[in-house]
């Protein structure tokens, strides 16, 4: 069991690299709320706030050796893995100066020079792109491992059900992160998934499920990292289920009449940012100075990000076919 | 309505830890939690408990016992009287086993049943008061509830909440840990021990090479988790009015080979043993770090903290389910009548 102890406590560049992430995702996702509100964003958005733990947590742990697929709700995934913020904002603008040249918007961002596959607004639709790029890792032999993040509503998806049975049929580097934030769209999991956790599916394939609270940036980040290291080591596929609340609805306008008072709880009680900061402030790890140094670099950014995007150039109609069709 | 009332509160995260995919820990389904608790029903039906309280959860238990209830009632099967504790937000956190336990012990539980590992009886043994409590085994590491059949369970906890077998017959009085750190406190059924972690993490303790030091109300030479350190090197029964203590040390030359998580045994360095006396409060050592109560930390402290931990002789009453079942045989409390009444076990039920 040595290979559970290879475990480091982390150091002070990862716990600013994690701060950093998680405030760059959530500034981000209110930024987003707030411009989506005013009109100009065109088609729809679906925001991670609330759920930074996760993204962060689980990348945190990725080289550029490893791939991710992402969901419906994928700014934060896309930030974690990477993706640079600016062609994001632009993307979700659709800018030409975005990750697709603004003709993909916030569920198509996608960035394959930082290994993000994509945001994908095909619902389960993410686990079997793992299943392919984690196959050619092992056939390679790159030491690369491949992370499918899906919800509650995409665990009940034949596509996640099918690439677990793949991924571990062929024993493949593949970690299904399952973030259950209690609804799809406005079904609840507690009411549609019928095994109740999701990570009780796992022994139906014989891999590990585990259920981390997704709000606690530590128990995300040691269930991931030994999650990883076992897959790099050929250890095969883990089941991770994440336990959280998203803070905004469904998606923008939702009015969110299913639920009641639980975001207002999740934000005072259990907040991924506040948790962080308080523990790593306690601790001595990091300094106040060195989080207000970060959230006032981080609103620049965004600031800056935003700015461009609205000055940047739309599409033209010579763009439309480009960057569709791939030659082989 | 009578007055012999039960309650059974059933932890729906019990199992489902970081130690599936460190240590290949068992899964403990949500269907079996479900089943465990109709085949206590059965059984508190036949020795006559007359209400049932059972917590509520998101995790699908009280949900599916609640279908299966009505489907046995619908085929003519008498059960007790069932009450949902529902109409308090569930949380899904410790809290709802607290909250749970002590409405259950206000409405008259002269019995709780808790389905769960250590982690569970310990959050529940907070609450619980002078009711008995019945752990019973669901979860990752089990130290403290006992692993038996449910049907057994429920028959003793029945004869103990309706008054036929007396609770100071055959309940006992568990010890406890009690760790303090600046403000702040936790109990412990089995084991304090301290970790250099510096978060609580994934809660779980897998990784020897970061304790410090290990506390224990009891340490036996079969037990699985960290008491079984010392239940190899310094074992003390659970009757006994003592406890045990030990630095931990990697290099040191002394070592044990312990089973300190399922599927995890590994050589565990102690230097020192030392007896616990009831009421004094040792020091832990460490200047920072983490502590971890029946296995899964809890309570980080620093330099300012001067955290300590202490015996307790006061801990929650337990049904001894052999000592019911015994007791039971001397009464004949299962067995028919000669005159020809029938005792509530054997009766048929009413179609």
């Amino acid at each position: 069991m040595t290979d559970t102890l290879e475990r480091k406590t982390l150091t002070r560049e990862q716990l600013l690299d994690a701060y950093r992430t998680m405030r760059a995702i959530r500034e981000f996702e209110e930024r987003v709320h707030r411009e989506f509100a005013t009109g100009e964003i065109p088609g729809f958005v679906h925001l991670y706030a609330g759920e930074e733990a996760s993204a962060a947590g689980v990348c945190l742990t990725l080289d550029e050796r490893d791939t991710i697929a992402s969901t419906h709700r994928g700014h934060g995934h896309c930030i974690a893995k990477g993706v640079h913020v600016g062609e994001m904002m632009a993307e979700i603008y659709g800018r030409k100066t975005g990750s697709c040249h603004g003709k993909g918007g916030s569920m198509h961002i996608a960035d394959l020079s930082k290994g993000m596959l994509g945001a994908n607004g095909i619902v389960g639709g993410g686990p079997p792109l793992i299943c392919g790029t984690a196959l050619a890792a092992k056939i390679k032999g790159t030491g690369g491992v491949s992370v499918a993040f899906f919800g509650d509503g995409g665990s009940n998806q034949g596509t996640t059900l099918e690439s677990m049975n793949l991924a571990c049929v062929w024993n493949l580097p593949a970690i299904f992160i399952a973030e259950n934030n209690g609804y799809a769209e406005s079904t609840a999991s507690a009411w549609s998934v019928a095994s109740d956790n999701i990570a009780d599916r796992a022994a139906g394939f014989g891999m590990p499920g585990v259920i981390v609270d997704g709000f606690d940036f530590f128990a995300v980040y040691e269930a991931a990292s030994e999650a990883i290291a076992q897959a790099r080591r050929g250890g095969g596929p883990t089941l991770i289920e994440m336990k959280f609340t998203r803070y905004f609805g469904h998606f923008e306008g939702d009015q969110q009449t299913y639920r009641a008072d639980e975001v207002e709880h999740a934000r005072s009680e259990l907040d991924c940012l506040e948790r962080f900061a308080a523990r790593v402030t306690e601790t001595g790890e990091l300094s106040q100075a060195d989080l207000d140094a970060i959230d006032a670099d981080i609103a620049t950014v965004i600031d800056a990000a935003v700015d461009e995007a609205k000055a940047a150039p739309l599409p033209t109609e010579a763009d439309l076919l480009t960057d569709v069709y791939v030659r082989y | 309505m009578g007055d012999a009332v039960v309650g059974v509160v059933a932890n729906p995260l019990s199992g489902r830890d970081i130690r599936r995919l460190v240590t290949q820990a068992s899964v403990f389904p949500t269907a079996e939690k479900a089943s465990m608790i109709q085949r206590m029903l059965t059984a508190f039906q036949a020795v006559g408990v007359d209400r049932v309280l059972l917590s509520t959860d998101l995790g699908g238990i009280s949900a599916a016992v609640l279908r299966a209830i009505g489907q046995r009632r619908s085929q003519g099967i008498r059960l007790p009287e069932v009450e949902f504790l529902d109409g308090q937000p569930i949380r899904q956190t410790a809290r709802d086993t607290v909250d749970a336990v002590r409405r259950m012990v206000d409405a008259g539980a002269r019995v709780v049943v808790c389905l769960g590992g250590d982690g569970t009886a310990r959050v529940a043994a907070t609450a619980i008061g002078d009711a008995a409590m019945l752990p019973l085994s669901t979860g990752t590491n089990n130290v403290f509830p006992v692993v038996r059949e449910a049907t057994i369970a429920g028959l003793a906890a029945g004869l103990v909440a309706t008054g036929a077998v007396p609770a100071e017959s055959a309940t006992t009085r568990a010890k406890l840990l009690e760790a303090r750190a600046g403000g702040r406190a936790e109990t412990a059924l089995v084991d304090v021990a301290v970790s250099t972690e510096r978060h609580v993490g994934a809660r779980a303790v897998w990784d020897p090479a970061t304790l410090t030091q290990v506390f224990c109300a009891f340490a036996e030479p079969d037990a699985i988790g960290l008491s079984s350190i010392l239940g190899q090197l310094a074992p003390v029964g659970r009757g006994e009015p003592r406890g045990v203590l030990a630095r931990i040390a990697a290099g040191a030359p002394r070592r044990v080979l312990a089973p300190i998580a399922p599927g995890l045994v590994v050589p565990v360095g102690v230097t020192q043993i030392e007896q616990m006396v009831p009421g004094t409060a040792y020091p832990i050592e460490a200047r920072a770090g983490v502590i971890a109560v029946d296995g899964e930390r809890e309570l980080t402290f620093g330099p300012r903290d001067q955290p300590t931990v202490r015996l307790r002789t006061d801990g929650p009453r337990c049904v001894d389910v052999p000592a019911v079942m015994a007791v039971s045989a001397r009464l004949g409390l299962l067995v028919p009548d000669p005159a020809g009444t029938e005792p509530a076990a054997v009766q048929p039920p009413t179609v």
